[in-house]
């Protein structure tokens, strides 16, 4: 028997035997001791530095993986100095580590739902896979693919060799194929909770927040005042962009989950708030933003002034407003060129939009642009509505105030101002007004709200100031913004909820990520491959009807279109110890910013991938091959320049290896990568 | 007669070889002797020339040139040594040696370094013929009485390292002498190695003996090469008495010594990496414990000991440790030498008993600073030490003392620097050492030297943020805290001692963007004053890069944009217009 030996790790008093390590004592009493370096199998290494723990009567600190116990050692892993020292250790790693742990498309959804691994699924036709990932963070995936402005492809570093990659199609398509081909892809329920949740209001993040809370077990009833479902997604957006029936399928998957829908329901009306708490565990708000904004201008109040979204949400009902022969959007978003399109196709002769910038500074998407000018909407950039015309309660005209551009703002867009004096008039039936939404608080009244006039929520758990009572979307905080933010937010919130119902605790926190400086990168050697065009109908058809204008992806252009991610997202994410403890550190990746090592070429030894860039020089590498017998790597260079390869880059060396994967297993990062034969 | 050249390598490098060969032909009739000696230490004095009689010194030639020999060879045949008087070393210069105590350097300049006998003579090898008459014990108990410490800069007791290893399991040991001499500046080892190779040689055997080595290694720069040819030969000679190799002087104790030149990383002074490169690997640190006494050369027990160290150990045997122990402070005995250099009047090599100020040492030996500049700081313990400042120049010569002020003792540089050295920029250069001398094994002293390195480059550059300070310091306390070895652990020690004394100077450069020594050439700025300017064109015309415009008698104008600081404008105005820094005139 081995001497045993007393000491305490962190105030827990531990029996170890004689010539054992502090690291496997912690580790046998439960303690993690963060380490990259070490490995159990070898002798310890310590470079990495990262296990550094501190004795009490001991001057230095102490690398755990190689210090033995000692009889009556007091151990701190946590101290302040411990703490210090460790820190800077992950910050000095992550100052040199150029490596994405997501790809740009990832970070930059509300949503962060995993673009790469969903296209990487589409381009090996795994289209359900596709669609159980995109599951993971959005219900809706064929409904959200055709309308959202996708913040993934705007950030798509494929931009760099050319364009970026249609994520957002390619989205829609791989859901319109499961569907068509009638493939369920839910993933199982949770055990019935016996907790019942009321949602209010049936757009995308109620239904996204229902989706979530009725796979958690939870009975979960959703309210709203439409006739049908989807709000927005609904009454917002024309046909011809998201056909009803698309979104009637997906909405038909949630309800098959076992969510209650009601319809016809009014807040205040029906029931009021403290109702509907009183029924449910819990409830959430997701009511929207549903009242146009006004422009404030003399003339408002005229017959044949409509509200934007006012105007699409009564197409949408089957109504027919009396636009007239000549129409004018005011505003230059997505919802004016829905407007103005619908108008285009309720038969008016003279669509205008008018835009107080110019189309550089337009925030709707450039395709939307462009489609409606194919479509005979002129656009009267820099002009302003002074004063809505009208004869007998009736509009005929609008008075427009020339604009230019002055100085920038301080988000760098320039503000417009008027040329004093100068107007043009234009004669018209009506008036569409499309410069924003807001939310109506009528009902509400028993909550806190926002200096704007929204429902104050924690941004993080969507809890508002009332036990139990949860709000998210476009009726809270920054207010209206687009559907893929209101689904990220019912994602955290679904969490949120589930623990307020189930008592266990839950905090959101945005992940401590590593991430490639624009600076660093280089696609000059990537073959230009053009980015898929979307097959539409054209013009002249299209604009008489309220059929969809986009036909879809083939499988074959959607897997080609596929193929061309760079996969900018590290394929170790997930299970690499560095950014693990990174974000468990809460470690600040940028405080020591400074040059990276000079090494980014991917070299291959057979079928591993060396990614030099990701490369922490921990040695386990070497020392797994050297344990083979062959040693076939080592570290060449000195200091700040030194990398691990092949021993001198030679052939006959690199011939050896037996493709036995032991140092790409031993890697605690991502820089070995095991290619397929 | 005999005329004694220093060959040194500072000799060397000052002309020696010139003189020795003229002097060979001048002489070659005569009945005066030619010998050569090693350093003496005097190294501003190079070359220099004794003149002996009858072992008695007669006189000291210094910076003598091939044009001299001639005068000295007619002194030499008529006898008319007065004939040298312009050549002989001055009583002011010869104070240099007054203040020392020679004791590791105590043949250093008087013996041939490549005759044994000339060693022999000197008392050599006498101890080791004492040593072998006693225990082990007893010749580790003796060292534990001088109080000697191992003079490669951690100061660890040397008897406690022996006797470590000593009481190690097993048979086969090593002994190893640590010469990769590394620091800036520093040429202590070297020195010895050159100029008394057998001091080193005795006292490794002596310490062979004491740990029970039968084998040992002098692991010596290849930076070196005359030091390795005197050891060699050394090594050959002292076999060949029987002082070396099997059954040393009849006795049962054998050992061998061999030489393994490194290849120039710096790194291979820290021990374990020393280890790993005497094994053939890279040479980088490895974990302690275990310490090399438990498991070191091939992992048995094996003692390092610096070139220093060693050379003190048989005196201290001749004369009794207690000798030793008579000289010093409380907590440091004996001598140290120190390699002093930078701005100062007397540089070379000086041996110091313990206990003596800086201040005795720079200005009672050294002369003080050259050019009649300003002392701004010393700096001791070279990319591992620290800077020291006027006000703290009364510290005494001590481990403990040089310790609490944020320096170290070191192996013994000490680098004087004057009032134009700018301490940002000092900083800078020692970080730029270590990071390109780090091994690149531990991430804390390869990134993190590197990240402080970038940090005072931006500093010097005038890219300095606010906060920088404060981030260096946070830095410096992770690294000091996480390296692996001796050469990250101390590598924040330039940066930490210069912020803690000149703080002032790293605010001027961040916030004002001025560099008070006017070192950073980044910093400067020169600017034509118009009403001054006389138009006479000088300035344009002495511009090395036509950075300067303007019509005849009429004011310049300089372009910042083509500008290379060189100032030689401002050194050229004849009526001082040129301005530097926005406001200083020349004179």
């Amino acid at each position: 028997m081995a001497e045993k030996v007393n000491l305490s790790i962190d105030g827990k008093p531990c029996i170890a035997e004689k010539g054992q390590t502090i690291l496997s004592v912690a580790a046998q009493n439960g303690i993690d001791i963060p380490t990259l370096c070490f490995m159990k199998e070898y002798a310890p290494y310590g470079a990495c530095g990262v296990c550094v723990v501190e004795a009490e009567n001991m001057p230095k600190l102490l690398r755990a993986c190689s210090a033995t116990v000692s009889e009556g050692m007091v151990i701190h892993t946590d101290s302040e100095k411990v703490r210090k020292v460790r820190n800077i250790a992950f910050e000095l790693i992550m100052s040199d580590h150029d490596a994405d742990c997501l790809g740009p498309c990832r970070i930059n959804c509300p949503a962060h739902t995993d673009c790469q691994k969903y296209i990487r699924q589409i381009g090996e036709g795994d289209f359900a896979g596709a669609v159980s990932t995109i599951r993971e963070k959005i219900p809706l995936p064929a409904s959200i693919g055709r309308v959202c402005p996708h913040p993934c492809e705007t950030a798509c570093r494929r931009q760099k060799v050319e364009e970026p990659i249609s994520i957002a199609f390619l989205k829609a398509f791989a859901a319109d194929e499961i569907y068509k081909k009638g493939t369920k892809v839910i993933p199982e329920k949770a055990e019935n909770s016996g907790k019942t949740v009321g949602i209010i209001g049936g757009g995308p993040a109620g239904l996204t927040a229902a989706y979530y809370l009725s796979l958690s077990g939870h009975a979960v009833t959703v309210y709203d005042k439409m006739p049908h479902m989807g709000g927005m997604l609904r009454y917002g957006i024309p046909e011809y962009r998201l056909p009803k029936a698309v979104l009637d399928r997906e909405i038909e998957e949630i309800e098959n989950l076992g969510v209650t829908l009601v319809n016809n329901f009014t807040i205040g009306k029906d029931a009021t708030v403290a109702q509907l708490r009183a029924k449910h565990d819990c409830i959430l708000i997701a009511n929207g933003a549903w009242k146009s904004s006004a422009l404030r201008c003399k003339g408002e109040d005229l017959d044949g002034v409509f509200g934007g979204i006012d105007f699409l949400r009564a197409v949408a009902l089957g109504e027919k407003p009396a636009i007239g022969k000549k129409t004018a959007v005011v505003g230059g978003g997505n919802t004016a060129m829905d407007a103005c399109r619908t108008a285009v196709r309720l038969g008016a002769e003279e669509v205008s939009i008018i835009y107080r910038r110019t189309r550089a500074e337009m925030p709707a998407e450039d395709i939307e642009i462009k489609e409606a000018e194919e479509e005979g909407v002129v656009f009267r950039y820099l002009t302003n509505p002074a004063e809505i015309l009208g004869e007998n309660g009736k509009v005929t005209g609008v008075k427009l105030q020339v604009m230019q551009l002055g100085e920038p703002d301080e988000k760098g867009r320039r503000a417009p101002v008027p040329v004093e004096g100068e107007f043009v008039t234009l004669d018209l039936d009506s008036v569409i007004i499309a410069v924003g939404q807001k939310n109506d608080p009528a009902g509400f009244e028993d909550l806190p709200l926002t200096n704007r006039g929204t429902i104050a929520a924690d941004d993080k758990t969507g809890l508002t100031a009332l036990d139990g009572v949860f709000a998210v979307g476009d009726a809270t905080n920054k207010g209206a913004s687009i559907a893929i933010q209101a689904i990220a937010e019912a994602g955290r919130t679904a969490k949120a909820i589930d623990a307020y119902l189930c008592g266990y605790e839950w905090n959101y926190k945005e992940p401590v990520l590593s991430a490639r400086k624009e600076s660093s990168l280089d696609f000059s050697d990537r073959e230009k491959m053009s980015r898929a065009v979307m097959p539409h109908r054209s013009a002249d058809e299209r604009k008489h009807d309220f059929k969809e204008v986009n036909l879809g992806f083939t499988p074959e252009q959607a897997m080609a279109e596929a193929k061309r991610c760079l996969e900018c997202g590290c394929h170790d994410y997930g299970h690499c110890r560095l950014i693990h403890y990174a974000d468990k550190f809460d470690i600040d990746c940028k405080k020591l910013d400074g040059e990276y090592h000079p090494c980014f070429t991917e070299e291959r030894l057979v079928v591993i991938e060396r990614n030099q860039n990701k490369c922490i020089l921990c040695n386990n590498c070497v020392r797994a091959c050297a344990a083979t017998g062959k040693e076939l790597l080592g570290l060449v260079g000195r200091g700040f320049t030194t990398v691990i390869r092949p021993e001198c880059r030679d052939e006959t060396i690199i011939a050896q290896c037996t493709d036995c994967l032991l140092c790409a297993h031993a890697c605690p990062t991502g820089a070995l990568r095991v290619l397929k034969k | 007669m005999k005329l004694v050249i220093g060959k040194g390598s500072c000799g060397i490098a000052a002309g020696a070889l010139k003189i020795e060969s003229a002097l060979k032909n001048l002489l070659a009739d005569t009945a005066c002797e030619l010998g050569i000696a090693g350093c003496i230490g005097m190294c501003f004095l190079e070359p220099i020339v004794d003149i002996y009689e009858h072992g008695i010194l007669l006189r000291r030639l210094v910076r003598v040139s091939e044009s001299d020999c001639e005068a000295i060879a007619q002194a030499v045949k008529t006898e008319d040594l007065s004939l040298l008087d312009r050549l002989t070393v001055s009583e002011e210069d010869n104070s240099f040696l007054e203040k020392q105590t020679r004791i590791a350097l105590r043949n250093c300049g008087l013996i041939d370094p490549e005759n044994i006998d000339a060693y022999i003579a000197f008392d050599g090898y006498k101890a080791l013929k004492k040593v072998l008459a006693k225990t082990a014990e007893e010749v580790i108990e003796e060292i534990k009485i001088s109080g000697l410490a191992g003079r490669g800069g951690a100061g660890f007791p040397t008897w406690f390292k022996w006797n470590a290893a000593r009481q190690s399991a097993g048979n086969e040991k090593y002994l190893i002498c640590n010469a990769d001499e590394g620091d800036p500046g520093a040429f202590m080892d070297r020195a010895v190695i050159e100029s008394d190779p057998h001091a080193l040689l005795e006292g490794m055997l002596i310490a062979a003996y004491a740990i029970g080595a039968k084998e040992a290694f002098v692991y010596v720069r290849a930076e070196y090469p005359l030091a390795i040819i005197r050891l060699q030969k050394a090594i050959r000679d002292a076999e060949e008495k029987g002082f070396l190799g099997e059954n040393i002087l009849g006795s049962s104790f054998s050992c061998h010594v061999r030489i393994k030149a490194g290849a120039g990383a710096f790194v291979c002074g820290e021990e374990t990496a020393l280890i790993e490169s005497l094994e053939g690997k890279r040479g980088m640190p490895r974990l302690k414990p275990p310490f090399p006494a438990q498991k070191g050369y091939e992992d048995k027990p094996s003692n390092i000991n610096n070139v220093e160290t060693f050379a003190n150990v048989a005196w201290i045997i001749n004369h009794g440790g207690a000798a030793f122990a008579a000289m010093g402070t409380e907590h440091s005995k004996g001598t140290k030498v120190f390699a002093l250099t930078g701005k100062i009047k007397r540089g070379g090599l000086v041996e110091i008993p313990m206990g003596l100020t800086l201040r005795e040492v720079i200005y009672d030996i050294g002369g003080g600073i050259r050019d009649n500049k300003k002392f701004k700081a010393v700096q001791l313990g070279g990319p591992s030490g620290g800077c020291i400042p006027e006000e703290l120049l009364d510290t005494v010569i001590d481990y403990k003392a040089l310790s609490a002020t944020g320096a170290i003792m070191g192996s013994g540089g000490m680098v004087v620097m004057d009032e134009n050295t700018c301490m940002v920029n000092m900083a800078r250069f020692f970080l730029d050492f270590t990071t390109k001398e780090s091994c690149g094994k531990c991430v804390h002293c390869r990134i993190g030297t590197r990240r402080m390195f970038e940090i005072l480059t931006r500093i010097t550059n005038g890219e300095g943020q606010e906060g920088d300070i404060e981030l260096l310091e946070d830095l410096c306390e992770g690294i000091r805290g996480g390296a692996l070895c001796g050469l990250g652990q101390t590598a924040p020690n330039p940066v930490l001692t210069t912020i803690r004394y000149f703080r002032d100077e790293y605010v001027a450069h961040i916030k004002e963007k001025k560099c008070p020594a006017d070192e950073c050439v980044a910093l400067r700025s020169f600017a034509v004053n118009k009403d001054k300017c006389i138009g006479c064109g000088l300035c344009a015309k002495k511009c090395p890069v036509h950075a300067i415009t303007g019509e005849r008698k009429q004011p310049h104008t300089i372009d910042p944009e083509k500008c290379i600081k060189c100032g030689v404008c401002f050194t050229v105005c004849p009526v001082k217009a040129v301005t530097k820094n926005g406001g200083e005139y020349n004179g």
